[in-house]
């Protein structure tokens, strides 16, 4: 019985508020400013908190090339969807048809087309002028995104969504990489995508977890979330055959784990044991230290509850460490995307790890002394050879996710290790 | 190897045709859905749409869930986790104490909790945003079913909901095994639940989807399907922990696998049965199964025009010049998207087939090339059974179950 391979990511894409691209959100999130503030998504006159973190319009190219696809018609979801999958590809060195190898995608959403849904709905309801155009509905499911990449691109293989809530990135991500391991495909597209929406802005808002300000994850007095919408896609593939076919590897994602707490709907697990599994389970699945891990991508929506609960996860499984290990909320950058956060986040770190500079926790007041964690803030933390980070996602109904990735171009971790490095940097030669 | 595939060792199941295994099995005997009238007192249906879906009857919760907790949860969190605890009773299996991290979930919702989100909705839009129920919101999210599953019965390993359309169920059913498989877990729920709220049925006949009379999978002249609600969920176990407790399996899971036809447009089917057919045949491939070794195929064909094409072309190809094994189609009974259709693949696995002859309820469409087994009585209990669905928008699923 051989080895399963070892995953590399060969490329990646992303849409945020900072924009549409890579460079754009790297730039944002190492600024240390947040693109959280007022937006027109949605009419928030009526709501009780008015900030949110809205992509803004699109680069002009990108209706051109996907023409074919109907830009106009498609859902914000998709498009975010969309255009992250085809930086994703272009960074991967993959054009649609895959080269013969056999794709298939691994999806996040909570809401797919929520926001064209109320459209529709508010036209059929007489709330709005306009026809009720069931091409508002087409894209209603929550599906949506993982279909048009998979439509957008020629995959064949296997498509699944996730919409375990704000851990379904987290999840989508693990479910590809399985899928790579197994051998069940050559090449997986993992991702996410959400757009602002009444139901949640609404939703959160009846929860009273949306801070009225940007949000301030792990900060005394923080009061709550602020939303976001965009979207991301990794490229998986075995290392190997990456390096066989002279591309790029960027990281490797090393190991996933999943847990439920099986507590709450809303309120997580107060001693973070679910969350603690799954973290633990990414650690051993990828076969990793604690030691070796050199900053944390955390959930860190801002909530007290949930950093609170996220708090005591890390505790349990870093033990005297937990309060060492630098972590960092790119939730107060960018808000948190909901089923695409594990998607963003994970590219958030691998930028991170490649430049080995963790971004800033946006935000200023001190760190809560209940949740006393070593919160990079005022500007970025740059790091010696970092060798591994954690991405966690918690979500809605206990549902847990954590991701850990091993940057590949510095000779650590286990012996083969070098010989990785040495390929990669022959690829990039 | 199918010995150490993982195994079904229960299944329950909430919908139009009963709230017990016994009642759908006599529903899939007499082979005809149990539908009713929808309300269209809203004024959302067309006058001459689809008057009728397989919406099941009120339901006691009270065996199965605190009254508490009942009242707060949608429909289909309710239909999901009654399904559940009927699974648990039916395999004979006595959850411990406290949350067991070696029990995942995995639920496949279409459109999610949609009377609580229509009611969200319409407070948000009638009285403002400040009149949203918080509680309504909680139960509005696509995972709420299994989240509630997992909060009700501690099944506290990888929880998973998914969305995968008409092929939703046999995803939720391939995420399931593959975590089993993986041993990330050593049991798992695998299943479907949905709501069909009166908005929704009105949307799918806008979409043209729904049949106007009796739904004919395959049928001529076939105009749609039935809109199903409830929920279905089977236990499975690894083989070691069915065998630790000495559980008796209804059903192996020797494969799951899917594709995607990317000629499908965003609400319909496509022309990529030679695509499909292509996957199929390297998930069979990979888990060592050959199709002389399929004597029963469990179709998710549904009376949708597209869907069905699709489907017969998909079975066509992945047999080529071979005869089919008998096909059936239970969807005809069970509805789509919430009904027991993977409880009617197990149901078709002990050799109970729909009922009655399809000759007596519709004309078989001779374009398509299938023969329907409906109302058969078969030599033998079929040994193994491949079940596919093909979804609108591109997607499939797909597993073979083995007899135990």
């Amino acid at each position: 019985m051989t080895a399963p391979p070892r995953v590399a990511v060969t490329g990646f894409g992303v849409v945020t508020a900072w924009g549409w691209g890579v460079d754009a959100f790297r730039d944002g999130l190492l600024s240390g400013e947040t693109a959280i503030g007022p937006f027109g998504r949605i009419d928030s006159a009526e709501h009780a908190t008015h900030v949110a973190a809205q992509v803004p319009d699109p680069p002009p190219g990108l209706r051109g090339r996907f023409r074919a696809q109907r830009w106009d018609r498609l859902s914000l979801s998709d498009r975010f969807a969309l255009a992250a999958a085809a930086e994703a590809l272009d960074a991967a060195g993959l054009a649609p048809g895959f080269g013969g190898r056999r794709a298939g995608v691994f999806f996040a959403s909570s809401t797919g087309g929520m926001i064209e849904s109320e459209d529709y709905y508010r036209r059929l309801r007489g709330l709005d002028e306009g026809p009720a155009a069931l091409r508002l509905l087409a894209s209603q499911q929550v599906s949506g995104p993982c279909e048009a990449v998979a439509r957008a691109f020629g995959v064949t293989g296997p498509t699944e969504t996730v919409s375990s809530a704000c851990a379904s990135g987290a999840l989508a991500l693990s479910d590809a990489w399985t899928a790579v391991r197994s051998g069940e495909v050559d090449v997986a597209l993992a991702g996410g995508a959400d757009s602002l929406c009444r139901t949640t802005y609404g939703g959160f808002n009846s929860l009273r977890s949306v801070d009225p300000a940007p949000c301030r994850p792990f900060r005394k007095g923080r009061a709550g979330l602020s939303l976001g919408e965009g979207g991301a896609v990794l490229v998986l593939e075995p290392l190997e055959a990456a390096l066989e076919r002279g591309a790029r590897p960027r990281a490797i994602l090393a190991g996933a784990g999943a847990s439920g707490d099986a507590h709450h709907m809303t309120a997580p697990d107060p001693a973070g044991r679910g969350a603690a599994r799954a973290i633990g389970e990414a650690l051993d699945a990828a076969g990793l230290d604690r030691a070796a891990i050199a900053f944390v991508n955390a959930h860190g929506t801002g909530t007290p509850l949930n950093d609170a609960a996220e708090w005591q996860a890390l505790r349990a499984v870093f033990g005297a460490e937990a309060g060492r290990v630098p972590l960092t909320s790119t939730k107060a950058s960018i808000g948190h995307l909901l089923g695409a956060a594990g998607a963003v986040e994970a590219v958030a770190t691998l930028l991170a790890l490649e430049q080995a500079a963790v971004p800033p926790t946006p935000g200023a007041g001190e760190v809560d002394p209940e949740a006393p964690v070593r919160l990079v803030a005022g500007g970025p933390l740059a790091l010696d050879a970092p060798r591994a980070a954690l991405s966690i996602n918690l979500g809605f109904g206990g549902c847990n996710g954590a991701v850990a990735f091993v940057r590949c171009d510095d000779g650590g971790g286990d012996a083969a290790e070098p010989q990785v490095a040495a390929a990669a940097a022959r690829a990039r030669r | 190897m199918s010995g150490d595939a993982p195994v079904v060792t229960g299944w329950g199941s909430v919908g139009s045709c009963g709230h017990e295994v016994r009642a759908i099995e006599a529903a899939l005997d007499a082979g005809a859905p149990v539908l009713r009238e929808v309300d269209r007192s809203a004024g959302f249906h067309r006058a001459d749409g689809a008057r009728t879906a397989a919406i099941p009857n009120p339901i006691s919760a009270a065996p199965w869930i605190a009254p508490m907790a009942a009242r707060r949860m949608s429909p289909p969190s309710r239909y999901a986790t009654i399904a559940a605890r009927q699974a648990l009773a039916s395999a004979g299996y006595r959850a411990g104490e406290g949350p067991d991290p070696e029990f995942a979930v995995a639920i496949a919702t279409t459109f999610g909790p949609a009377s609580f989100t229509q009611r969200l909705l319409d407070q948000s839009f009638d009285e403002g945003p400040g009149a949203i129920s918080p509680m309504l919101f909680t139960e509005c999210v696509a995972n709420a079913a299994p989240a509630q599953i997992a909060i009700g019965t501690g099944a506290a390993g990888p929880n998973h909901a998914v969305s995968a359309r008409e092929a939703g169920a046999l995803t939720a059913l391939g995420r399931a095994v593959r975590l089993l498989r993986e041993g990330r877990a050593r049991r798992a729920f695998a299943g479907n639940a949905e709501e069909v709220t009166p908005l929704l049925h009105a949307l799918l006949d806008r979409f043209d989807a729904l049949a106007r009379g009796t739904a004919r999978p395959f049928g001529a002249g076939r105009d749609g399907f039935h809109a199903a609600e409830g929920a279905t969920v089977l236990l499975l176990e690894t083989a070691a922990a069915a065998r630790d407790r000495g559980a008796e399996p209804r059903a192996r899971v020797v494969a799951v696998g899917g594709g995607f036809d990317p000629t499908a447009s965003p609400v319909g089917w496509g022309e990529g049965a030679a695509t499909l057919a292509a996957e199929l045949r390297r998930t069979l491939d990979r888990a060592g199964v050959a199709l002389d070794g399929i004597d029963l195929v469990v179709s998710g064909a549904s009376g949708s025009v597209g869907g069905d094409r699709l489907e017969a072309g998909l079975l066509r190809a992945v047999w080529g010049d071979r005869p089919l094994p008998p096909v059936v189609a239970p969807k005809a009974v069970t509805g789509e998207y919430g009904g027991p259709f993977l409880g009617a693949a197990l149901a078709a696995l002990k050799g109970r087939l729909p009922g009655p002859a399809p000759g007596a309820l519709w004309e078989l469409d001779p374009d398509l090339g299938i023969e329907l087994a409906h109302g058969r009585t078969l030599a033998r209990p079929p040994r193994r059974a491949l079940v596919t669905s093909v979804a609108s928008g591109g997607a499939a699923a797909w597993a073979v179950l083995d007899a135990p």
